[in-house]
């Protein structure tokens, strides 16, 4: 039984106007620094409650920088929670940032291997599924290439094709449906809508809400950290047109 | 909560750890595989040069410096590859484990894996190095000076285990470091070139000795496991209990300090890549 659940968490981060912190401000921040570069402290979720269960397919929506992809890290782990629990029963498997992280000196052959290793399969369970998603990359004899003088399509390509060649419990998925040229993207969003009903449990995160509309039956409004509204796909995505039109008409 | 539990929950937590470094070992060993492969990518003798390097180094010096010292090569060659190759496994963690996190960048955002895979990634790079090194130490030391005797070289086992940890953790620690303060890693680099120098790696630790700053010896965390090495391939005797108990000491309680800094900070790295 896929689960997975949010219990009042919070997550908060600290920013720097340029990230780091030298040495030198680290033993002698307390007497200088904070009054010249302050710490900037994100507030990214407000104590966000909310429970998906098995079968059930979430849309996330809101403005940007409302916190959609964050909760979608914390629910997949990448994020830990500064405070509350964050509850999971099942195997997650996420899509987003996926063009990210090839071995860029390897070739797409082994970066095809690194990548499944990363999401959990073994040697075995691999030599199956190479071919497969060789195949479904269309790429040819460009995989025997070293991936960094691949094109950007070409890695979205791959990437996608790696990424979506799991059998999902829990699904995360954050809009990368805009994958490669025109024949690659009909392929794609084919591809997504098998993976999607094969999953047990799936949360998606976009600015697309006819996708989510027809995608998903329950939806979350996030609005600066905090849940906004939570409830069926059609009153949540109606809430949140009606307060987005008066802005829309005042511009 | 009494101590008692909390060692046992600590306890706990590092088994659970360590299991889950072992769930992702395909993801971290194609990598150190992979690693190795493009390190020789394009060269004619390939991976031959891992041999080939400190073969030609330890000749170099051993002409340079066996002059300046007075020592004959037959033991002066094992000497001072015993020594490099152990002084080189530990700065090359230390150096390329400052950049551990930030090449797996990619990957961490991606993907909650144990933190503690890509500090391990590098200290296997150069592990690889370090184990081929060790080889050719014993292979001089038995065709130069003779066999030890079966005790002696028993005792590298430990030796070379403790070795690995140290690397491990240091790099673990280093590259913790860097995330936060990104000036950890030039610090290091003069860090280690003044350690070098009061390492008895090109000499050998009599010639400090006696002096005033022979003292330094005593106090340098490396010189230990460079005795350890020594003693049984180049002095053919078995290490004393003391310089293992030091070595032990020094092992686990930069183990202890990397376990901490990662229980503490691993949620964080994120943050701050």
């Amino acid at each position: 039984m896929a689960r997975l659940e949010l219990d009042h968490v919070d997550l908060t981060f600290k920013v720097r106007s340029c990230n780091v912190i030298t040495l030198k401000e680290f033993l002698l921040g307390k007497i200088f620094t904070n009054k010249t570069r302050p710490n900037m402290e994100v507030h990214a979720l407000k104590n966000v409650s909310f429970c998906v269960e098995q079968g059930e397919r979430l849309g996330i929506i809101g403005h940007n920088g409302a916190g959609k992809s964050t909760m979608l890290k914390t629910l997949a782990g990448v994020y830990q929670p500064t405070r509350g629990k964050r509850i999971i029963e099942g195997r997650v498997s996420s899509l987003f940032e996926i063009a990210l992280g090839f071995e860029p000196e390897a070739s797409g052959w082994e970066n095809i291997s690194f990548r499944s290793y990363l999401q959990g399969e073994t040697p075995k369970t691999i030599s199956k599924k190479r071919q497969a998603i060789a195949d479904f990359t269309e790429l040819g004899d460009f995989l025997k290439m070293p991936v960094r003088y691949y094109s950007a399509g070409m890695l979205v390509r791959l990437a996608f094709s790696i990424a979506t060649s799991i059998d999902p419990e829990i699904l995360l998925v954050d809009e990368v449906l805009a994958a490669g040229d025109l024949a690659f993207q009909e392929k794609a969003r084919n591809r997504m809508k098998e993976m999607m009903a094969r999953a047990h449990l799936m949360v998606m995160v976009s600015h697309d809400l006819g996708s989510i509309q027809t995608l998903c039956d329950r939806a979350i409004w996030m609005d600066h950290g905090s849940v906004r509204m939570f409830g069926k796909t059609q009153d949540v995505i109606g809430a949140y047109m009606n307060s987005v039109k008066p802005e829309t008409a005042a511009a | 909560m009494d101590s008692d539990c909390l060692g046992k929950e600590f306890e706990e937590f590092m088994l659970s750890y360590l299991s889950s470094i072992w769930d992702y070992r395909y993801f971290w060993f194609s990598l150190v595989q992979n690693d190795l492969k493009q390190r020789y990518r394009g060269s004619v003798l390939g991976m031959g040069w891992s041999l080939l390097h400190p073969i030609a180094m330890t000749t170099i010096l051993c002409v340079v410096f066996g002059g300046i010292f007075q020592q004959d090569y037959r033991f002066f060659g094992p000497f001072l590859l015993s020594g490099m190759t152990v002084w080189n496994f530990l700065t090359h963690s230390i150096t390329m484990g400052c950049n551990s996190f930030f090449a797996a960048e990619a990957y961490i955002r991606q993907h909650p894996t144990p933190m503690a895979i890509y500090p391990l990634r590098t200290v296997l790079g150069s592990g690889f190095h370090f184990t081929v090194g060790m080889l050719l130490v014993v292979a001089l030391s038995l065709w130069f000076l003779g066999f030890p005797g079966i005790l002696p070289i028993l005792t590298l086992i430990p030796t070379i285990l403790m070795i690995f940890i140290l690397a491990w953790s240091l790099s673990m620690i280093f590259g913790l470091f860097t995330v936060i303060f990104r000036d950890t890693k030039h610090i290091s680099e003069i860090g280690l070139q003044i350690l070098f120098y009061l390492t008895p790696v090109m000499y050998p630790p009599s010639v400090l000795e006696g002096r005033r700053v022979g003292y330094l010896l005593k106090l340098n965390p490396i010189s230990p496991f460079l005795e350890l090495v020594r003693d049984p391939l180049i002095y053919l005797k078995t290490p004393s209990l003391e310089t293992f108990g030091v070595a032990l000491a020094i092992t686990a309680l930069t183990y202890t300090l990397a376990y901490s800094l990662l229980r503490s900070w691993e949620k964080r790295i994120i943050f701050h890549l």
